[in-house]
């Protein structure tokens, strides 16, 4: 087999990587620099950079107040997610009536934007009580459809021998699913970690509409609230969004390995 | 035992989220031992002679105007010294009666009550 050299397509690899950052290098360029879009002659590297509009974002607004709220969300949003997604994927690999129909209702369910169906979400949630709460503001999205089939297709990965080995052992359901599927499953608990915390992370839509105390604000609404506060936003607006941003891409820098195989197990699957 | 304490510590878990606290850690603790609050420096005249009794002025700036926070007259060495700010971004001006004046200067900091030495001198220019 002749073998081509994978310099040309490193080099295009390279180009199309070197130009998918630039937005965001624009974004920490401004953030150190305070320089305007409109700004002339444009640059890619800061001219005299510092620190100091994310002091004035630290200092302008409760951020650490709202990194707190957004942290708890988060973590509850994760925790859940994996426990729910988890029992959920394990069901559908299991055999039972009317397995495939359910099948096909999760996947139609993920076709209905959330904006459809935020005021039956909000009914639910005042009616639990869980307005205004941290609770109330992860109940949406403690599961999530996408990681219950991630989970699925990590399942499905492992030998049913070892499954068939555990009940003959004498393992309960749920032992099956913690002691044995959960810890071979690691890149798909990667998987569902990190999109369930970019997912609560970012969300704005729902705390919005559920939060009216100021100090059960998360990142994002104190990101609108900032814009409200902040007279001159150009350098501080983007110190914000790197401050908002660092801490998702931190997580998936770390798991970014897991994440990808957590994405492809079950893809070569014929 | 300690060598797979040793393969965890070494796992980029631990080590970028330790790195991080060790940073918080470190910062506030740096923060915490100059905090105080406090700014010295000194105002010269354009040929860098001393101008004692010379009133600074430190203000904060509010959305629209600026709000004196403190004021200090200078020996007469030109040294003036604010204690107990609690300002992250500031303003010095200083001004004296025939002596000229230095219109406000903006100071940023790191971190509110910062203290801050001037290294360059507040320069009063004689009004024309």
């Amino acid at each position: 087999m002749r073998q081509y050299p994978h310099w040309p397509i490193h080099l295009i690899l390279l180009f199309v990587s070197a130009l998918m950052l630039v937005p965001f290098i624009w974004v920490l360029k401004t953030s150190l620099s305070g320089e305007n879009i409109f700004s002339y002659p444009p640059a890619l590297f800061p001219r005299d950079p510092h620190l100091f509009y994310y002091v004035d974002v630290w200092y302008t607004i409760p951020f650490l107040r709202y990194l707190v709220n957004s942290a708890v969300v988060s973590v509850i949003v994760v925790a859940a997610n994996i426990v729910f997604n988890s029992m959920a994927g394990y069901a559908l690999t299991r055999n039972f009536p009317a397995k495939r129909a359910m099948i096909l209702l999760f996947l139609s369910c993920m076709m209905i934007p959330f904006q459809v169906t935020i005021i039956p979400a909000y009914l639910i949630t005042k009616k639990l009580a869980l307005l205004n709460s941290y609770l109330g503001m992860a109940l949406p999205v403690c599961s999530t459809i996408i990681c219950i089939f991630v989970f699925k297709a990590s399942f499905e990965a492992i030998p049913k021998s070892l499954i068939d080995a555990a009940r003959i052992d004498g393992l309960p359901e749920w032992r099956i699913v913690l002691r044995i599927l959960l810890p071979l499953s690691k890149s798909a608990i990667a998987t569902n970690v990190i999109l369930a915390f970019i997912w609560s992370w970012n969300n704005f839509l729902w705390p919005l509409v559920i939060i009216r105390d100021q100090e059960m604000q998360t990142l994002p609404l104190g990101l609108s609230r900032f814009l409200t506060v902040v007279e001159d936003t150009t350098g501080a607006l983007y110190a914000f969004c790197i401050m908002v941003l660092l801490p998702g891409l931190i997580l998936f820098l770390l798991a970014q390995k897991e994440f990808i195989a957590g994405l492809t197990t079950g893809a070569a699957k014929g | 035992m300690r060598n797979s304490a040793m393969a965890w510590l070494r796992n980029r878990y631990p080590l970028t989220l330790g790195s991080i606290a060790a940073l918080a850690i470190s910062w506030n603790i740096y923060v915490a031992l100059n905090n105080d609050g406090i700014i010295t420096g000194r105002a010269v005249t354009t040929d860098q002679q001393p101008v004692g009794g010379a009133t600074v002025v430190l203000s904060e700036r509010s959305l629209l105007v600026a709000v004196p926070k403190g004021r200090a007259t200078t020996n007469e060495k030109g040294e003036f010294r604010f204690t107990g700010h609690t300002l992250h971004h500031l303003y010095l001006e200083a001004h004296k009666e025939g002596g000229g004046r230095m219109p406000p200067k903006e100071f940023r900091l790191y971190f509110k009550g910062q203290n801050l030495f001037l290294e360059k001198p507040l320069v009063l220019e004689e009004s024309k």
